[in-house]
């Protein structure tokens, strides 16, 4: 409990940090004031319609990848399990592009999480049929690797064939991820969807800890397997569909945070989910504050600070892996 | 080639050149032209004799891009390969030096004819342009009408114009505006405002916060249409804090494909900024008229 405060702290420190951070230099007082006194004042509306939505973003996907991944480990029994990795985000992302620029609900941003949604759940249920036939880790990870490669590629199709040039530029964003202009809309679009995602996951717990026996022992616990399946497969497809539906792909976060902070708690993976959730908030928010930093016009996408963070990790971890293998 | 003729003796250098002067009028009306960039369709549709003209660009017929695209459905359309020149053999090749580098070193090594256009331009590089297509048609006459028809017209929009000079910035796909020297800050001054990405420091296109342009608070904020098939980018200018702006005029106010090419139809522009400027901060000038 005292880990979850601790992080719930430093994602609050860092959600109010992002508030701050801007190209419009407003300062403190301004801030504050702009973000809770009404008005057309340009300092109200930066804060409330450009910045607010860009921290609740952050701090909502951040939850949603850190809580994902840790739920992936721990009922996949896969150290090496994660959104990015396995290929929930990218078919997520390409389910987006597909029904949003084919233009089927014309230029409407409903198509973005409608179409995510879809491809994340397709991407969840191709890889635990795989998982199930096949146990072992490597399988899973190679399985992930062809589906995100063959999703990406797609994904670059698509925006080709759009008749609107502008569409192809649009690829970096899906591959990489951004919160930039980010408006209201889109927190209205993805967090209740998201909140829907936490919650399936959050009643599976007593599942994941009886699960890391082994799914024999669990059943004779009582878990309903199928019910356990049903609520991680939805809470995730949600979770991580309506996440990159409106930032794309943001890779890593669930894979860095529940390493990071497994050490820390009881290693129990139902303890794990918790601080998960908020340690991925507090990484995501920070990359994100680091996007705007770096380079203040032109901001980088934030998937490539966490892939700087995560992928070679990523790779540490593979080595480990093989060698506890050996 | 160049190197050789240099290596001439002077007196023959002469020769070449008296010779070259009076073949001149014979050659200087190529009876088949091919133009490869949408700019230069622009120019060449404007001036080009009937028959003249065998193909233009497929982008020529693309509403959003092109202004003459009504009559850009009578051309053939060509896609700027190298290939579709070679088996056309045109007298002349006209084309931007912006895309299509290698089509273009290609095509001269194969001893075409071939004209390049910059188009780093603003309006008071266009009547420029417009003579100098007219020259290569041929067409000097119509070239010196319509050049010197755009200038008077530039000179009488100008004259009406007053030290109010309201803010605009044209925001587009993905929070990219024009800065000073751009075609759209030319056509912005032209009708009287002031850019505010070029007196914010942007040069060329760039790239233009969110954030800076409310914290700026432009009088006007002008946009592109939405096109059939929908992008995320063209939501930036669409954001809910720009329609939050309570004193801001927001709208695509400039007609469809007019900024995209210094040719005369760049004036279109002008005149919707021009009468959008005497709307909202008339001039003692407008009054009179």
């Amino acid at each position: 409990m005292k880990l979850s405060a601790s992080l719930a702290l430093l994602a609050l420190a860092l959600f109010v940090v992002s508030l701050l951070v801007g190209p419009a230099e407003l300062g403190l007082g301004n801030s504050i004031t702009g973000l809770f006194a009404g008005g057309g004042e340009a300092a109200a509306i930066i804060m409330r319609e450009i910045r607010l939505p860009r921290a609740l973003l952050g701090l909502a996907i951040g939850i949603s990848l850190g809580l994902s991944g840790a739920v992936l480990q721990g009922f996949l029994r896969n150290p090496l399990a994660e959104p990015g990795v396995i290929g929930v985000s990218s078919m997520a992302a390409l389910g987006a592009v597909v029904v949003f620029y084919s233009g089927l609900a014309g230029s409407s941003l409903y198509a973005l999480p409608a179409g995510a949604l879809i491809g994340a759940l397709i991407a969840v249920l191709i890889l635990l049929a795989i998982a199930a036939r096949q146990g072992s880790t490597l399988t899973l990870i190679l399985a992930g690797v062809a589906l995100s490669s063959l999703a990406a590629a797609l994904t670059s199709l698509v925006l080709n064939l759009s008749p609107n040039p502008f569409a192809a530029y649009e690829i970096i964003f899906w591959l990489l991820g951004s919160l930039k202009d980010r408006s209201m809309e889109h927190v209205a679009l993805a967090l209740p969807l998201m909140a829907c995602g936490w919650l399936l996951i959050a009643l599976s717990t007593r599942a994941i800890d009886a699960l890391s026996l082994g799914e024999e022992a669990a059943s004779s616990l009582g878990i309903h397997m199928g019910r356990a399946r049903f609520l991680i497969v939805a809470g995730v497809a949600l979770s991580v569909g309506a996440a990159t539906a409106v930032a794309g792909t943001i890779g890593f976060i669930g894979l860095v945070v529940p390493h990071l902070i497994r050490p820390l708690t009881s290693r129990l993976p139902s303890s794990l989910l918790l601080p998960a959730g908020l340690g991925g908030a507090a990484l995501l928010l920070a990359a994100d504050i680091a996007a705007r930093i770096v380079l203040p016009a032109g901001e980088l996408n934030v998937g490539v600070l966490t892939a700087l963070i995560g992928a070679p990790f990523f790779l540490w971890l593979v080595v480990r892996a093989r060698r506890e293998m050996l | 080639m160049l190197r050789s003729r240099r290596s001439l003796p002077r007196l023959s250098g002469l020769a070449f050149l008296a010779g070259a002067l009076l073949v001149a009028p014979v050659s200087a009306a190529p009876k088949r032209v091919m133009s490869l960039n949408l700019c230069t369709d622009q120019l060449a549709m404007t001036l080009a004799g009937p028959d003249q003209l065998v193909s233009v660009s497929f982008l020529s017929r693309e509403p959003s891009l092109s202004m003459l695209h009504e009559e850009a459905q009578a051309y053939p359309v060509n896609r700027g390969l190298a290939e579709e020149v070679f088996l056309e053999k045109p007298d002349l090749v006209v084309t931007g030096t912006y895309a299509l580098h290698n089509t273009t070193a290609l095509l001269k090594r194969l001893d075409f004819h071939v004209e390049e256009f910059s188009f780093a331009q603003t309006l008071e590089t266009i009547p420029g342009e417009i003579r100098r297509m007219g020259a290569l048609l041929g067409q000097e006459e119509k070239a010196e009408r319509i050049a010197g028809d755009f200038t008077g017209e530039l000179e009488a929009i100008a004259a009406r114009q007053c030290d109010r000079r309201p803010t605009m910035i044209a925001y587009d796909q993905n929070g990219i505006a024009p800065g000073s020297s751009t075609l759209a800050d030319s056509v912005m001054r032209a009708a009287g405002f002031a850019n505010l990405a070029a007196d914010l420091g942007v040069v060329g296109m760039a790239p233009f916060p969110l954030e800076q342009v409310i914290a700026a608070r432009p009088d006007v904020i002008s946009i592109s249409r939405k096109q059939d098939a929908p992008t995320l980018g063209e939501h930036v200018p669409r954001h809910p804090a720009i329609a939050a702006l309570p004193e801001t005029r927001i709208g695509a106010f400039v007609p469809e494909g007019s900024l995209s090419c210094g040719a005369p139809g760049v004036m279109e522009a002008v005149r919707a900024l021009a009468a959008l400027r005497a709307e909202i901060a008339p001039c003692p000038q407008d009054a009179t008229q």
